[in-house]
């Protein structure tokens, strides 16, 4: 017999994550999932944040990384709870991971749920964890043609924070460039330059996540499919 | 390597659907990939295969068919194909677009043997 269905297929994985998403609607939790290369400054960025959000806003910070807890230990001092997980071969964060974590986590207790991925351009964009919003880091070291070499991680973003600008007399880095090709993909992404280490941009940093916060409860990241 | 997660979330909504009709084994699925979703067809076949063992569609035969994207422009609401790295409106020079096409993966139909005799369903 022959049965028509015509159905979306919704991968293990995204199950797993609307649910998540559930929970942080529940606990009126911003999640972000923080996607980059590795080196871009993730860490050291949220080293920053966590702390600038206190005492008024608490966060938890959950970090993938292949080996080693060392972001977590960097991230737990100002944190609700900084938690590693530990992927071994795997070049991203799956739903089921975040979920398994949730389990340990105050999350009624927290107003952000920041998740650094691995440090991966390509696959950490094709597994939704429940976000609700994603933020793509790119780095001055890394070079002006990343939009354009990975287009669709940056299609997806509703953020890019342009990193380590303190470097840009020293690199040659052409933002026009990258705001060009972001152009071609996203119209309306907002590109934020900041250096976590002098300082410069962390304002509008901030005041961009307070807000997301304020409208963001609940979103669900762009193009992401929902049943 | 998506394709390995795409095909287990496949597989489950294919049991449960041949649960459905009492099919007995899954002899063949038929799907639509989006272009947008970057599945590569060889690496899905083996992620089928894989995945179905063991399953009431071990050895099925599994048909792919890729559909191009298709993006409407949120300003003049003009409809364009995209390129993967770019989506600007060739009409508004602008790249805010709804995704009307490609970016999803269609479960088409499925053929199964039956415990009674042949017959169509449909829904």
């Amino acid at each position: 017999m022959k049965i028509n269905v015509v159905k979306r297929v919704l991968n293990a994985n995204d199950l797993v994550a609307q649910d998540n998403r559930k929970k942080f609607k529940q606990a009126q939790v911003l999640a972000v999932n923080f996607i980059s290369s590795p080196g871009s400054g993730k860490t050291t960025l949220l080293e920053k944040t966590i702390q600038k959000l206190l005492p008024d806003e608490k966060s938890i910070a959950l970090v993938g990384d292949l080996q080693t807890t060392r972001d977590a230990e960097r991230l737990a001092p100002g944190a609700l709870q900084a938690t590693q997980i530990n992927t071994g071969m795997s070049c991203h964060l799956y739903a089921n991971q975040v979920a398994d974590a949730l389990k340990t986590l105050p999350l009624a207790k927290a107003d952000y749920l920041f998740i650094e991925n691995v440090g991966n351009m390509v696959c950490p964009g094709e597994f939704d964890l429940g976000e609700n919003l994603k933020v793509v880091l790119l780095s001055i070291p890394e070079g002006d043609d990343k939009v354009a070499k990975y287009p669709t991680i940056f299609r997806a973003a509703d953020l890019v924070l342009i990193t380590k600008i303190d470097l840009m007399g020293a690199l040659s880095f052409d933002l026009k460039r990258i705001q060009d090709d972001l152009a071609k993909l996203n119209a309306n992404v907002p590109l934020i330059q900041l250096s976590s280490l002098k300082g410069d941009g962390m304002v509008p940093w901030i005041q961009w996540l307070k807000a997301q916060r304020r409208k963001g409860i609940g979103a669900q990241a762009k193009f992401v499919t929902e049943e | 390597m998506h394709e390995m997660s795409i095909a287990q979330g496949m597989i489950e909504q294919i049991e449960k659907i041949a649960q459905d009709y009492d099919a007995i084994r899954v002899t063949k699925v038929e799907i639509e990939t989006g272009i947008l979703r970057q599945v590569i067809a060889d690496v899905m076949q083996t992620a089928f295969q894989a995945v179905s063992e063991g399953t009431l569609a071990e050895g099925s035969l599994l048909e792919l068919r890729e559909v191009p994207a298709l993006a409407e422009c949120r300003k003049c609401k003009m409809s364009f194909e995209p390129e993967i790295d770019n989506f600007l409106c060739p009409q508004c020079h602008l790249a805010d677009v709804k995704i009307l096409q490609g970016d999803e993966i269609i479960l088409k139909s499925m053929e199964c043997d039956s415990k009674e005799k042949k017959e169509t369903h449909e829904n």
